[in-house]
């Protein structure tokens, strides 16, 4: 026991001295506290979080790559920041931006101040864009959004980034609330809110991404027409992709307007 | 049985002990004009003690005659009259140890600077956000591909390095400019092997352009003056610069692709 | 209970007690096969006496395992889910393998009296065999959980795991820990073993008992320094490899947070080579022909301690303001040189050739050769060592301060290649020449002093607590993150402690371990002790 005892002494000494040099032997220094998680705080953002922010829209909400992709539907903007000067200058160009970032932001909310040779809308010989506003419509950008997408653009797309982070907007002013509280009237608005011409020719619009429907009625029914809104890809009509159309509808219209939708175009003979 | 020496070996130990320490003091603090800080003076001394004692008590004789008299000194009678005096020595010498070394001072407390801190992977500078592991020098090819620019570079950054950085770097880039004596921490010395020498050329890019309060928060106090240079030099420059300080010092960045 | 304590506490004490439960069976079937060599069965009885200690290890290891699952899924499910799902497969076949290897120990060590002799000797070796393959797969799979947390592999950015198995084992860090904790393991468990002679030498009763574990510390204390020698290496292609997966995480590692953690390292590899030595050295008491070398041990052991000078100089000093002053700066004009790796490099091969000289010097001391060419062979030998060291100093100088940083690392190759060619060939050597050679007298087992065996206790405790230390920092440098750069840890907990408050939990679980490992001896002690309980049974009739 004597022995054990003596033993057990010896260790304990022998690591309280480690636990001594370990503590007060070499300086204490204390590691930075981890970085902050991203949030959604406009105020705390870098402008990092803030590009990655519009990179998310871009691939997301704004479903800007639905034609800006490899596939050619539309020009792509990894060379913006070279092509937009040369456009500015162009004796095509109709708008009134000065620097890139207006410029990107007339594209986006007029897009047809500009329109890329060959992208335009068949027989307008490129004098109008077959892209949507994406302030208004379906895909309904709040400045701040559009903001955020310019900003990734300039960063992806060569140039420097010049937007300034936004304040954040008063709670509650992002909302639409107008928009929810009445229906739209006519089947006409309910295309023109949604953006539908943009895709496909309807209603006057002239679109020539997706099929043509002002005949749809003629060989469709009701819970077809339906299914096609509310579930794009259940259904593909030959020669075109599959994916292409956005699969939010359902969520952004009322029972109503989309009653009144497929009503007009079941009846497009 | 032990055969008498000129020196008794317990006297031996500790003026070896004793001896080194002193050897310490007189190696550095005189004869280099280098003091050798008592931190790492204790620490070396530790060990010499350690090592020391391992060799005087290796074999059963040895560690006899170390103990002998020690044990002499406790329990022999006859030496009753200095065992009280040591029994009294001791404690005393002990309590005046802690007493001085607990005694309030009015020395600042000792700050350490991490010297190389660990560089985040993205930082910002010139509006732009560079990534750390893949930045590289953009002119670092034409040392190769083309000297003659390379040259012509190297003097260019040499030009800004004389403008700008040479207050307090040195004309001779070693840490020993005409401002640095009025530095605390005093400004590196790229001439020193642990210096750049260690780092990439990404790294001197950040701690550059963003200076002392561009060091993460480990790095803390960062009572450094370095300036933040992105404020006063162009993207260009700072590389230009970086190129001439390896190329003053003869040394070459790390890289990792290398090794 | 704050959850990241207990979760690092009851890991720390997993690893501690499989370290030693895989460890003992590798070196155990050695000395099995030893034995069954030589035919001497002194062997066998070691051999079965490590088994025997190590049993109850066993399942306080599996208690400890168990308890760390339950932890996990108790403090971090998330987490656990996450890993669970990459490794639903290998998980189900890490509990089978465990189930396995339970029952070939206990075949293994339940049936050694039983398979002795000719063939069913070679039936127990396979068994043996049988049972360390077991271990280090089992060993092998955990480590590729830990370092799929350090080094993801066959996840995306998001951590979306692409079904391919093998790829997320097969991690960067892999192989690296694997190497490095094999070596490591048996050096452990060979200083654990010792510090278990140890006592049994100190509390032995008869002479006989004293000789026996006189000898089997010997043989635990051969073991930890065959082992350690080449763990710095180990060590250091680790830690290359750490940089060239990442070089966020090699900087944390070497220059940031935990620059410190590096000189606690050397002040603890400090003591374990010094106590390792001591040992030696203090043996060589055993021998009557031993008083020829003592006069050289002085030597060895200024080159130790200078060695470790320079391995524990920090690149950073820790200066006084008045210190700062006087310097000049927190750079050291002259103690700077020894901050950097190829100081420490050249300081570290010193110190294995030199633990190696007093190695030879010990097998040598009860020897006297009687070969011809006695006296050429050592003058080789001393030329190979005098050669050897002189490439070393020159490789570390000449790389690490007149070339480019490029090499720096490059020149830690040629080093250790140096260090293991003396090592092999003068090992050859001594072998050739110290054939057939006379005995000054016989070995004295059991002639050895008391505090050499404290020596050993050192070797045991300061092994421990490195083994926590290095855990903590293997742990830490993935910073705020489950898995590094894909899952973050999202608990209050996800700082980086300090090292002082590392130090206390790992001194705490240091601690406990070491009341776990006196139980365990005790009851190995136990089990063999028969009380004779007159009258308390009823008379038979």
């Amino acid at each position: 026991m004597n022995i054990f005892l003596k033993v057990a002494a010896f260790s304990l000494v022998m690591v309280a001295g480690f636990w001594g040099f370990a503590s007060f032997g070499i300086p204490q220094i204390k590691p930075a506290p981890p970085p902050v998680e991203e949030k959604v705080d406009l105020g705390a953002m870098t402008m990092d979080q803030f590009i990655a922010l519009g990179g998310k829209i871009f691939n997301g909400k704004g479903t800007c790559t639905l034609c800006h992709n490899k596939m050619g539907r539309a020009p792509m903007l990894s060379d913006i920041g070279k092509n937009a000067p040369l456009r500015l200058k162009d004796p095509r160009y109709k708008g009134t931006a000065k620097t890139i970032e207006e410029y990107i932001f007339e594209s986006m909310t007029k897009p047809s101040m500009y329109v890329v040779a060959g992208f335009g809308k068949s027989g307008t010989n490129d004098t109008e864009s077959p892209m949507p506003d994406v302030t208004g419509g379906g895909i309904g950008l709040n400045p701040v959004e559009v903001k955020a997408v310019i900003a990734y653009l300039q960063d992806a797309g060569g140039a420097e980034v010049t937007v300034e982070i936004p304040a954040m907007p008063k709670a509650g002013a992002e909302a639409p609330k107008a928009e929810e509280a009445a229906p739209l009237k006519t089947a006409q608005e309910v295309i023109a809110k949604f953006g539908c011409g943009a895709c496909h020719k309807v209603a006057g619009q002239t679109g020539e991404i997706g099929p043509n429907l002002t005949k749809i009625g003629a060989t469709k029914n009701k819970d077809y027409i339906r299914q096609s809104i509310l579930d794009p890809d259940a259904v593909i009509a030959k020669g075109y992709p599959a994916g292409m159309m956005p699969k939010t509808f359902g969520e952004q219209m009322k029972a109503k307007e989309l009653e009144m939708l497929v009503d007009y175009l079941a009846g497009s003979k | 049985m032990t055969k008498k020496r000129l020196i008794p070996r317990l006297l031996q130990l500790v003026l070896i002990i004793i001896g080194v320490y002193f050897g310490f003091i007189l190696l550095f603090d005189v004869a280099l004009h280098q003091i050798i800080p008592k931190s790492l003076l204790t620490m070396y001394m530790l060990f010499v003690v350690a090592g020391t004692a391992m060799v005087f008590t290796f074999t059963e004789e040895g560690a006899q005659e170390l103990v002998g008299p020690i044990k002499a000194l406790v329990e022999d009678p006859s030496k009753k009259m200095i065992r009280n005096v040591v029994f009294v020595i001791v404690p005393l010498l002990a309590g005046y140890y802690t007493y001085t070394s607990m005694l309030p001072s009015f020395e600042a407390p000792m700050e350490l600077r991490t010297i190389h801190p660990a560089p985040p992977s993205k930082f910002k500078a010139f509006g732009k956000s560079y990534n750390l592991t893949t930045l590289q020098n953009p002119y670092r090819k034409f040392e190769k591909e083309d000297p003659a620019k390379f040259k012509g570079l190297v003097k260019e950054g040499g030009d800004v390095y004389i403008k700008n950085c040479q207050y307090c770097h040195g004309d001779k880039l070693d840490g020993n400019g005409p401002y640095a004596s009025g530095l605390n921490p005093t400004p590196l010395n790229f001439q020193d092997v642990g210096t750049i020498a260690q780092l990439q050329e990404s790294f001197l890019f950040w701690r550059i352009s963003t200076g002392g309060p561009g060091l993460p928060q480990e790095a803390a106090p960062w009572i450094s003056a370095m300036p933040v240079w992105q404020d006063y030099l162009t993207e260009d420059e700072i590389w230009k610069v970086i190129l001439f300080l390896y190329n003053y010092t003869g040394r070459a960045p790390r890289s990792w692709a290398n090794e | 209970m704050n959850p990241r304590v207990a979760v690092w506490l009851v890991a720390q004490l997993h690893l501690w007690l499989g370290a030693f439960v895989v460890a003992v069976p590798m070196f155990v079937f050695i000395i099995e096969t030893i034995g069954m060599m030589t035919r001497d069965e002194r062997y066998d009885n070691m051999a079965y006496e490590f088994i025997k200690v190590s049993i109850t290890a066993y399942s306080l290891t599996a208690i400890m395992g168990g308890l760390l699952s339950f932890c996990l899924v108790l403090f971090y499910p998330d987490l656990f889910k996450y890993l669970a799902l990459i490794f639903k497969e290998s998980m189900f076949a890490y509990a089978l393998l465990f189930f396995a290897e339970s029952a070939v120990l206990y075949i293994y060590y339940y049936g050694w009296h039983w398979l002795q002799g000719g063939n069913r000797k070679w039936v127990h070796l396979t068994f043996g065999l049988l049972l360390n393959a077991f271990g280090i797969t089992l060993m092998l799979l955990a480590n590729s959980w830990t370092t799929f947390m350090m080094s993801p592999a066959a996840v995306d950015a998001a951590g979306v795991f692409n079904g391919n198995t093998w790829e997320a084992i097969h991690n960067f860090l892999w192989n690296p820990i694997n190497i490095h904790r094999v070596v490591a393991n048996v050096a452990y468990g060979g200083s654990i073993v010792g510090a278990y002679a140890g006592f049994k030498f100190l509390s032995a009763k008869n002479k006989e008992e004293r000789a026996h574990y006189d000898w089997v510390g010997y043989n635990a204390n051969f073991i930890a320094i065959a082992a350690l020698l080449p763990l710095p290496f180990a060590g250091y292609y680790l830690t290359a490899e750490l940089y060239a997966y990442s070089q966020q995480m090699g900087i944390t590692l070497m220059g940031g947070v935990f620059a410190w953690i590096f000189i606690i390292q050397a002040v603890l590899i400090g003591a374990l080579f010094l106590s390792a030595n001591y040992y030696l050295w203090c043996g060589m008491g055993r021998s009557d022909g031993a008083s020829r070398y003592n006069g050289r041990i002085k030597f060895i052991a200024i080159v130790l301690v200078a060695a470790f000078l320079v391995w524990f100089t920090p690149h950073t000093l820790v200066l006084t303001n008045s210190e700062l002053k006087s310097l000049g700066g927190p750079y050291h004009k002259y103690l700077g040189v020894f901050g950097i790796m190829p100081a420490k490099n050249t300081a570290v091969n010193f110190l294995l050739t030199f633990t190696f000289m007093s190695f030879m010097f010990y097998r040598r001391a009860n020897k006297v050769a009687t070969v011809s060419w006695a006296t050429t062979g050592n003058a080789i030998q001393i030329a190979l060592f005098t050669m050897g060291l002189i490439n070393i100093v020159t490789l570390g100088v000449y790389y690490g301060y007149f070339t480019n940083t490029v090499y720096k690392v490059a020149a830690s190759i040629p080093q250790v290649l140096t260090t293991l060619t003396i090592i092999i060939v003068s090992t050859v050597i001594d072998t050739l020449m110290y054939k057939g050679a006379k005995d000054v007298a016989p070995l004295h087992w059991g002639r050895m002093p008391a505090r050499s065996q404290y020596a050993l206790f050192l070797l045991a405790v300061s092994f421990t607590w490195l083994m926590g230390l290095m855990g903590y920092v293997r742990s830490g440098i993935r910073q705020h993150w489950h898995v590094s750069n894909i899952f973050r840890d999202a608990s209050p907990d996800a700082y980086t402690p300090t090292l002082g408050y590392a130090a206390n939990v790992i001194t705490v679980g240091t601690i406990i371990f070491m009341a776990m490992v006196i139980f365990v001896f005790w009851l190995s002690t136990i089990s063999g002790k028969h009380v004779v309980a007159k009258g308390y049974w009823k008379e038979q009739a």
